[in-house]
């Protein structure tokens, strides 16, 4: 089958598909990693505050093990749960252009986000300020072309140009360097196209199942199982099945590991059953075969149809990645999943990196060392500054006057 | 649909563990000359792992940095000779390209193409340098440039790992009088190049500036369609692209026209004009404006008109000021008799004025054409460009300043020039 082989060597398949297990050790080391080298970079930071102040009494062991102990690093769950956040987040910004963000450019930011995410932690890169710049690569790649000013002067809030194109390169290394994003949406679109052209006596019946017509197609999909919700014509129903399929397509399948663990005909066709199962399975008839009839079951040649055993495989991938998008539900609209978050945000508060917290300084001082390095770059006095600040974060925050998040991203949304 | 020979690549799974990352690392940790960052004592604990698996790709390759003795003649050879001369093979307005070679196999070379920053683009990393690695990146074929890997360097540099092609371009070859051809190598590159193309639209990518010099030959002989740095996907029905693509002279009369929407069939017409180029050695239609352009157009084929191409006087630069009849079969067997009656045709489907009408890339490879005698010429037996006689005028010139003057495109050209 070309079109497998063909997706075999696209980068989606070569970098970024992963099993469960495989996907889960990334993370884990990941996460490892970068634990290790916060802990490492406020020892450094506090090494430092200790040596510019000599006249601090008592000499506290540097680095001691108890102050290593001190620190609690995020854990990998808990770095997605945040990623995921700012997933959503990116769906809200490219809302607050005018005319709103195209879905596709939008998810291409939300799938650069969680891949950049895979082999980075938010501990060294706050999703913060990762996602205006993962928003802003989208359109470029996506062919929506759109001037950097432009951009940013449509971020609510004070961002400017210089924060949102700081980690560009930082973001484009984290991608390895792939843009291309193989999207569900296109192939739901040839689908829907295909059940219309069915309802309407015009179906191509596939060259493996001769027994089909556009006429056996057409009262085939008449005379299917009624639908989920009542529907007035078949092509109402085509129609609803497509709307709720592009929901979930927009939502679940951006937010969980669906890009990650299958392929984009497999996400939208699950997508597609959790709509309008019968219709779903009709079509997937169409293609396939249908399933053993009921009145052959004594007949001991189970291979009536040759694609069955192709079928029950795809059947059981698509349920598998069903119920993967029906565990999707928005952060923002559950209580307990945004006490959580905040939870998170405060720790994450602890072990930012202290040495990556600059990006513009990253982009704008070349690197003393290749790839990335460059957190040796930040000078003492410029450590010390932000320790300041942090300090003085910390008192307002105890204050409880500060969002955990800083200003709102989207609070300007209502009035644009 | 036969299958074209893909390279193999390993998937992710393997890629991207994150042992393979850990453990090259200390593969790599010994001295190597020629790459100072490997060199350098690490100080500091463990390096993110986005950035090892950076620094893995990177140690992949050596610039430039070869040894081998070889005889005269060979490919190793002027290897070495470029090696002397500071390992750059060309270098332009956008980027400097390296001669290098994969770390566990010096006599595999790669051209390293390392983009410049543009001071002068503050939006980041420029479409050109984002579109060539977006579809490079998706596209491993046989007749298309190979992206082996792309990694960072210092001071936030992109570098591109490409298919070292030392054979010069087709456009080297058609200049060049002292170069013989005939209709069998003629069909010979046509092949490749329309194999090439076929398989960008089989991906759904428009490459959008076919022409002789965008079209690489291997130390082999196989063209290799090459310069990304316009194409796009197809888009969404309805959704506009621009139309500002395709060096004039092999822009098809849509663009010219300013449509908006368009298909593989734009590549198809730029085929056409290098196919006519290859046969009669000069640009068939080199016009001196976009509206001199049009009237060449009109003039060789025909003015197009609301009978042979229903809905162009809607398009939003449509002109027509002379009204020349289309061209029949005869103008073609007339103009182009070294193709032959069945390549005359084949020319003739390419060049049809309604992109609806035109052939597509498909159709092209399935012309009765590449099944008629002369048969194409076999890779080995393709003619080369002359050896070292312009050797030294190559060197001289910089690389990327090619002859199209003002185009943009110059600067994006991928040169391997400084190897001849």
């Amino acid at each position: 089958m070309i079109e497998d082989d063909i997706y075999r060597t696209s980068s989606q398949f070569r970098l970024w598909s992963y099993t469960q297990s495989s996907l889960k050790s990334l993370r884990t080391t990941t996460n490892h990693i970068a634990s290790e080298r916060v802990r490492a970079a406020l020892r450094r930071a506090r090494e430092r505050h200790l040596s510019a102040t000599p006249s601090a009494t008592g000499t506290p062991q540097p680095g001691s093990d108890a102050e290593d102990r001190d620190i609690e690093c995020l854990t990998p769950e808990e770095e997605l749960v945040l990623v995921r956040y700012y997933c959503e987040k990116t769906v809200e910004l490219g809302d607050t252009y005018r005319p709103p963000l195209p879905t596709n450019v939008r998810a291409t930011a939300i799938q650069y986000l969680r891949r950049f995410y895979l082999t980075n932690s938010p501990m060294t890169y706050h999703p913060k300020s990762i996602m205006a710049c993962a928003l802003f690569v989208a359109t470029k790649t996506d062919n929506y072309y759109m001037s950097l000013r432009q951009f940013a002067e449509g971020i609510p809030g004070d961002t400017t140009a210089d924060d949102v194109i700081a980690p560009e390169f930082l973001l484009m290394q984290g991608l390895r360097f792939t843009f291309d994003v193989r999207h569900p949406f296109r192939g739901l679109e040839g689908g829907v196209m295909e059940l219309s052209a069915i309802a309407q006596g015009q179906g191509k019946p596939a060259p493996h199942l001769p027994h089909h017509t556009p006429e056996s197609l057409k009262q085939g999909i008449l005379s299917l199982a009624l639908p989920p919700v009542p529907c007035t014509s078949i092509t109402d129903r085509i129609g609803r099945a497509h709307g709720a399929t592009r929901e979930l397509l927009k939502s679940a399948a951006q937010m969980t590991d669906a890009y990650f663990l299958y392929t984009p005909s497999q996400i939208w066709l699950s997508a597609f059953l959790l709509a309008d199962k019968p219709l779903a399975e009709f079509y997937l008839d169409t293609k396939l075969g249908g399933p053993l009839e009921q009145t052959t079951t004594d007949s001991p040649s189970p291979l009536q149809n040759p694609l069955y055993e192709l079928r029950t495989k795809l059947l059981n991938v698509l349920t598998d990645c069903g119920a993967l998008l029906q565990s999707y539900t928005p952060l923002s609209s559950d209580p307990d999943q945004m006490k959580s978050l905040k939870r998170i945000a405060k720790k994450l508060y602890h072990c930012q990196n202290p040495e990556k917290v600059n990006l513009k300084r990253d982009s704008a001082v070349p690197r003393s060392t290749p790839a990335g390095d460059a957190g040796t770059a930040t000078s003492e006095s410029e450590t010390e500054r932000l320790a300041k600040k942090r300090k003085l974060e910390m008192e307002q925050k105890q204050r409880g006057t500060q969002d955990m998040f800083g200003p709102e991203l989207v609070a300007g949304r209502t009035k644009h | 649909m036969a299958l074209s020979p893909f390279a193999s690549r390993s998937p992710s799974m393997t890629v991207a563990s994150p042992n393979s990352a850990l453990r090259l690392k200390a593969a790599a940790s010994h001295h190597v000359p020629g790459q100072a960052a490997a060199a350098k004592p690490e100080s500091k604990p463990e390096r993110e792992l986005t950035e090892q698996l950076n620094d893995d790709v990177r140690r992949k390759y050596i610039k430039g940095a070869l040894e081998a003795t070889a005889p005269q003649g060979t490919i190793e050879f002027s290897l070495r000779l470029t090696d002397r001369i500071g390992k750059k093979l060309g270098e332009g307005t956008y980027a400097i390209v390296y001669l290098g070679h994969f770390r566990d196999d010096p006599s595999s070379c790669v051209a390293i193409k390392k983009i410049k920053v543009n001071a002068e683009y503050k939006d980041g990393l420029t479409m050109d340098a984002i579109r060539e690695v977006k579809y490079l990146q998706e596209l491993s074929h046989r007749n298309v440039i190979a992206l082996h890997d792309v990694f960072s360097s210092k001071d936030q540099n992109l570098n591109l790992v490409l298919e070292f092609l030392p054979g010069g371009d087709l456009e080297m070859l058609i200049k060049d009088g002292d170069i013989h051809y005939g209709v069998g190598d003629v069909k010979a590159w046509m092949g490749m190049l329309a194999r090439g193309v076929w398989f960008c639209h089989e991906n759904f990518v428009l490459h959008r500036d076919i022409k002789p010099n965008n079209l690489l030959i291997a130390a082999d002989g196989e063209v290799k369609l090459a310069d990304f740095g316009l194409a796009r996907s197809f888009a969404d029905p309805y959704l506009n692209m621009t139309h500002q693509v395709i060096t004039r002279w092999y822009r098809p009369p849509e663009l010219l026209f300013g449509a908006k929407q368009y298909s593989g069939a734009v590549d198809v017409w730029s085929m056409g004009m290098v196919f006519a180029e290859l046969l009669l050695r000069v640009p068939l239609l080199a016009g001196m404006s976009d509206l001199d352009q049009i009237s060449k157009i009109c003039e060789a084929f025909g003015t197009p008109t609301e009978e042979n191409w229903p809905g162009v006087t809607q398009l939003a630069n449509y002109v027509a000021d002379k009204a020349v009849p289309v061209q029949g079969r005869d103008f073609f067997l007339r103009q182009f008799p070294t193709a032959g009656p069945v390549g005359a045709d084949l020319l003739m489907s390419m060049c049809v004025l309604d992109p609806r009408k035109r052939a597509t890339a498909l159709q092209v490879l399935q012309h009765k054409w590449w099944t008629t005698e002369p048969r194409p010429t076999k890779n080995e037996d393709l003619p080369r460009k002359s050896g070292t006689k312009k050797m030294g005028d190559d060197l001289a010139r910089r690389g990327g300043e090619t002859d199209d003057g003002p185009f943009k495109n110059a600067a994006r050209q991928l040169d391997f020039g400084a190897m001849k």
